[in-house]
């Protein structure tokens, strides 16, 4: 199974968050990974456990700065990821998230297509060169770049009936094996995206169920998406799952056939793999890490440039706003009031007041107020002023 | 394009046929926003036996309802319900579209948005009307302001200029439901539309028990934060003493003065995951961006700083007290009663306070 694991870098310290018109700066931060999307990775691994195949993170973003932070996912929990995949292009700074979407959802159908054109190589090759020891060099040189599930072909001792393995034997027919990497493509197109439920910077929680329908724009079918998904399981033979997903007060049931995308909630914890074929779950593994990330821009992609960056973004963030300061402010033993109501007080040919008892003793000159504190029309905001004041 | 583009919409959730509060909310916001552009609110209801709703809807603002009522929308499926509005959409395109900023809310919201090819703020907590003027765009008549909490700075405006309709979920707590008047009259109009077969069906669906915490319904909210874990002299203490604290300033805010009141607390406290606080505090107590959304009468505030993630759950709360050794804390700037000092000398004085006794500062 392709699993898909879909990560942010975000802001390290809220303090440090640099800005150019309203759109964050991520090559002037310290990124982190976005610790929501930690859980998919969590819910990766228990997948591959299952099932078995190959989770691939893919990320959107500076690269220098990203292929760093991806490194220790290689090593997370216990299987962690087999590939990283960074969108990194000039084009695509500023993007919101219609923009992001549409270019992860690229990423997610080039993913899936490369797998898939990997099988069709191997097919051609299967169709001209017969029962040649090309097929065998094709194979093995598609493995190596892990494009390849051990069911198809294999190094693995443990894994001695790889479809290459028994075709060259003589026991398949060629129209047999095409008929098996047909089949394959079919088992590849019931892939899975996982991501956190939201960001900690944009917070939107949008971008999930967006990229569901970006993918299924671009692979012109229906992709379901679930968000906060608080426990799921795949039907034997990987075609459907099972999830949870908690709307409020209810926690909706729910069947979905692959390929699907899931938002994997902070209250996810994974489930006992139980009991599973370790021989299958083998055959659908691949090689292995590939340990250098790759990059992929917008030409990579195929992008339409007018739904990149702040041309495919129809939001535009304006300038912050304060949250406004209470009118009248005291603070209690320190804030000097009127300590009783008080009419006009005259002084140095001047009036003030009239006053109500609690009322603030502001713009008072300093000599006026040492007076009013030393006749006890003065005083600090006490605690029992305090409990007048919220229980009139 | 973006002229012709009329009414503001708000997508109604309901519970056992009757509008959820968070959609009585968001039609008071759609209220204010399509008094100032001159428009009609219009809200989309899509169910099974959804006519009482309607009505309900009408009488809290609604100039206009259109609604889907057929069995298989009985039961909430995203993939159903985003196509039936996605043909609304197209077939009438409002100028704004809004939506509660909860977990339906926001499924919703995001994937049409995507299909409809516009833009989408989310969790806004004020909703003006304003022009726009952009130096490479230009000029934008009446523009649907879309105020959110910012991670850069505080709070951020989201204009929508060139794309219809401008959507926006509208975070719960922030707006008041219009009080209900049953002689408002308002055009119900019924919604044909044909659902297709999706990759994906609602098997069961299970009903949590209610929260014994009633955050949002509560006159006084006592909120902890992660200041608890130090008296004033920067000691760590145990945070179950000011925890006991709170129980007492409850007791006493309920017995004396007649005030309902829940204990809640800061997102950093809860996932510090505190031994000691074990069984007495959890999500549901939560205050905040990621948690219940509050405005009571009187909100005190103990050992938290103010990020602005908590600050933009309690806000609004008509009378903040807040107790803190930091003069310096943000929460001091919305504090209408700041108490600057240690939370183990202040609170006690503080309960004794509302308890009726006087006591020297």
């Amino acid at each position: 199974m392709l699993i898909i694991v879909l990560l942010k870098g975000v802001p390290a310290r809220t303090t440090q968050v640099a800005q150019v018109g309203g759109v964050l700066n991520r090559e002037a931060m310290d990124l982190v990974l976005n610790p929501h999307d930690l859980k998919a990775v969590e819910a990766a691994d228990f997948l591959k456990k299952r099932v078995g195949g190959k989770a691939v993170a893919l990320t959107m973003g500076p690269d220098m700065k990203l292929i760093p932070l991806m490194k220790p996912l290689y090593e997370s929990e216990v299987l962690g990821v087999d590939e990283e995949y960074v969108l990194s292009d000039r084009k695509m700074a500023g993007s919101d998230t219609l923009a992001t979407s549409y270019a992860v959802s690229l990423g997610v159908k080039k993913l899936v297509e490369r797998h898939l054109h990997a099988l069709d190589l191997l097919a051609e090759t299967i169709s001209r060169a017969g029962y040649s020891d090309l097929v065998r060099a094709k194979a093995a040189e598609l493995y190596s770049s892990n494009l390849l599930p051990n069911r198809i072909y294999s190094e693995l001792p443990t894994v001695g009936d790889s479809l290459v393995d028994r075709y060259l034997a003589g026991s398949l027919t060629p129209a047999a094996a095409l008929a098996e990497l047909a089949e394959e493509k079919e088992r590849l197109s019931r892939f899975v995206v996982l991501t956190g439920i939201k960001t900690t910077d944009g917070e939107t929680g949008s971008v999930g169920p967006q990229v569901a329908e970006g993918v299924s724009e671009l692979l012109g079918k229906v992709v379901p998406h679930a968000t906060y998904v608080e426990d799921f399981d795949v039907a034997p033979g990987g075609t459907s799952l099972t999830s949870d997903r908690r709307i409020g007060r209810l926690v909706q049931k729910l069947v979905m056939q692959l390929p699907s995308l899931l938002t994997i909630s902070t209250e996810y914890r994974p489930r006992e793999p139980g009991p599973f074929s370790q021989p299958e779950v083998r055959r659908n593994n691949y090689r292995g890490k590939v340990y250098r990330a790759v990059k992929w821009t917008s030409d990579d992609l195929w992008a339409d440039p007018k739904r990149l960056g702040l041309a495919g973004s129809p939001t535009i963030v304006g300038a912050g706003i304060d949250i406004g300061k209470p009118p009248v402010q005291k603070t209690v033993g320190e804030s000097l009031v009127f300590l009783k109501t008080s009419g006009l007080v005259g002084f140095e040919g001047k009036n003030y007041g009239p006053y109500q008892r609690g009322d603030l003793a502001t713009n008072l000159p300093e000599l006026l107020v040492s007076r009013l504190q030393a006749d006890g029309f003065l005083g600090p905001f006490s605690y029992e002023m305090l409990a007048g004041e919220l229980f009139p | 394009m973006t002229e012709e583009a009329k009414g503001v919409w708000v997508y109604l959730q309901t519970e056992k046929d009757e509008l959820t509060k968070d959609s009585l909310e968001v039609l008071a916001a759609a209220r204010k926003v399509a008094d100032k552009v001159r428009q009609e609110v219009v809200g989309i209801l899509l169910g099974n036996g959804v006519e009482g709703a309607a009505k309900q809807a009408v009488s809290h603002g609604a100039d206009g309802v259109l609604f889907v009522d057929s069995p298989e929308f009985g039961t909430y499926f995203n993939l159903r319900y985003i196509d039936a509005i996605y043909a609304m959409v197209m077939a009438r395109k409002p100028y704004a579209f809004l939506f509660a900023a909860n977990e339906l809310g926001k499924d919703l919201a995001a994937r049409i948005a995507f299909r409809a090819v516009t833009g989408l703020a989310t969790d806004n907590v004020q909703l003006e009307v304003e022009d726009y003027s952009n130096p490479v765009l230009g000029d934008f008549k009446n523009l649907l302001i879309q105020i959110r909490p910012d991670f850069g700075t505080r709070l951020a405006r989201i204009y929508t200029p060139r794309h219809r309709p401008q959507m926006a979920t509208v975070r719960p707590g922030n707006f008041a439901p219009l009080p209900p008047d049953p002689k408002r009259k308002g055009k119900i109009e019924r919604f044909d539309f044909k659902g297709g077969d999706y990759p994906a069906m609602v098997k069961e669906i299970l009903e949590l028990p209610p929260s014994p915490v009633d955050l949002a319904g509560a006159d006084v909210v006592i909120s902890l934060g992660l200041g608890i874990l130090k008296d004033g002299s920067g000691r760590p203490r145990n945070p179950k003493e000011a925890y006991e604290y709170a129980v007492q300033l409850k007791q006493a805010l309920e017995t004396k003065r007649g005030l309902k009141t829940e204990i809640g607390a800061t997102r950093a406290l809860i996932y510090a995951e505190v031994k000691e606080l074990d069984g007495l505090i959890d999500k549901s107590n939560q205050v905040g961006q990621t948690g219940t959304t509050v405005a009571p009468k009187l909100y005190f505030a103990v050992g938290i700083s103010g990020a602005l993630q908590h600050r933009v759950g309690m806000q609004k709360s008509a009378k903040i007290v807040a107790v803190n050794t930091d003069p310096e804390a943000p929460i001091f700037k919305i504090a209408h009663y700041p108490i600057v000092g240690d939370l183990y000398v202040e609170l006690p004085k503080l309960i004794k306070t509302v308890q009726g006794a006087t006591i020297a500062n």
